[in-house]
């Protein structure tokens, strides 16, 4: 019981920190409406190639737009000293792995579905293939917050380059990118493409609890 | 309660210190001291569990501490050399952040009492980032007290003060002694702190 309450009271702090740094969320969301406009305008008006690679671009945007908040994962708690005292508090850095994962997924990922409908009128995509995506999004936007957790907490101990997460976010993403289009694309294959996905979730799900706790222990060690 | 036994701790072959002996019980205050650099900071880590000592153990309550960690974190609490406050939030709404996190049942009128001896009580609705360093680190001093645990271990707690914060904090030390808490700090510099024990590094 003890620690359900502290579950609660740490996700009623990231609405309260999410809600003061609103802006960072919105501008996650205008790059990735102007991002698309500069893809319609350098293709052109075509609206069979729009159409036809709409899909790729909206999750090409998806993932960079992701990649730009990962900076706030961890960084802002490891300097404050809030990691330490979260896990003082009785929470494991495991557990606080898995906490802020859900957090980013909630307060950084989902702003974006509201916004695929809008993203699928100015690409021309097809109106009955929005469920598909609807589908991977939620999927594959929360193996990309797994990904970034383990990438952040990597970084808290690299200083000097936070490229480097952002890249190695970028290289696994490319079987998510594959997965998630090919399930828009190929809707006869539904079951099957959703289900690897929802495999690959299941696996980063595992693997981010002991990779970013042991992350961040040993970024708190070396501070 | 904490005993710390012959622990020596050696970072990239370099050795921070060795053989401390320590022992923390009910009501003492245990001032670590040292120049800049000497390990008084790793030591305090070491007593969190986030350093691996080269040799020697820690305990608690006769428990090696690894092995009774979280019962140990259910009474303790630590102020690092940095703050903790959210900058972008108002005093208040950290004050109920901690309030919430540390499920604590202190009373918004002791709360207040806590605000007007640090003098904080004019700021309850600006944003932290509006407060100087100094204030910033009062309020890390009420947090202390929300989380109401057993021993506190503060690394550094009176840089950035002025004499008469140090003072409050001094008294406000007392007060947790004479309720049968712990306290261990480090610092470089002299203070008024009657300390029950001094350990050089």
């Amino acid at each position: 019981m003890i620690i359900l309450n502290k579950v609660i009271s740490f996700y009623y702090r990231e609405y309260k920190l999410n809600l003061s740094g609103f802006q960072d969320i919105l501008t996650n969301i205008i790059f990735f409406f102007v991002s698309i406009f500069i893809f319609i305008f350098s293709i052109g008006p075509d609206k069979e190639t729009i159409s036809s690679i709409g899909i790729g671009i909206v999750w090409t945007l998806l993932l960079l737009s992701s990649t730009l908040s990962l900076r706030k994962f961890y960084q802002d708690d490891f300097e404050n000293g809030n990691l330490l005292i979260m896990h003082l508090n009785g929470l494991s850095f495991g557990l606080i792995a898995i906490l802020k994962t859900f957090s980013h997924f909630i307060f950084v990922q989902m702003p974006f579905l509201f916004s695929i409908p809008i993203a699928c009128i100015l690409l021309n995509i097809a109106n009955h293939d929005l469920i598909y995506l609807f589908s991977s999004f939620v999927i594959g936007s929360f193996i990309l917050s797994c990904l970034g957790s383990i990438s952040s907490s990597m970084n808290l101990m690299n200083k000097r380059n936070f490229l480097l997460g952002s890249i190695i976010v970028m290289i696994f993403s490319v079987p998510i990118i594959i997965f998630s289009v090919g399930i828009v694309n190929l809707e006869e294959n539904f079951n099957s493409l959703i289900s690897i996905l929802f495999g690959i979730l299941l696996i980063v799900f595992a693997i981010n609890p002991w990779a970013s706790g042991l992350c961040i222990r040993l970024s708190l060690e070396n501070n | 309660m904490i005993l710390v036994k012959d622990l020596s701790i050696e970072r990239s072959n370099k050795k921070i210190f060795e053989n401390v002996n320590l022992s923390v019980g009910s009501g003492k205050i245990i001032l670590l001291k040292g120049k800049n650099g000497s390990g008084k900071t790793t030591l305090l880590k070491a007593i969190l569990n986030l350093i691996e000592p080269s040799s020697g153990a820690i305990y608690w309550k006769g428990k090696l501490l690894k092995k009774n960690l979280y019962n140990f974190f259910n009474h303790v609490t630590y102020i690092a050399d940095k703050t903790s406050s959210l900058s972008k939030l108002s005093v208040q709404e950290n004050i109920n952040i901690w309030k919430k996190i540390f499920l604590s049942n202190i009373s918004n009128s002791q709360v207040d009492n806590i605000l007007k001896t640090l003098k904080l009580n004019t700021y309850l609705n600006q944003n932290v980032n509006s407060l100087s360093f100094g204030e910033i680190k009062k309020l890390e001093f009420l947090r202390l007290i929300i989380e109401n645990k057993k021993i506190w271990i503060l690394d550094e707690p009176f840089s950035n003060l002025d004499d008469e914060s140090i003072h409050i904090i001094g008294q406000t030390f007392e007060d947790h002694r004479s309720k049968e808490g712990s306290i261990i700090f480090s610092s470089h510099q002299e203070s008024e702190i009657n300390v029950s024990e001094k350990v050089l590094l």
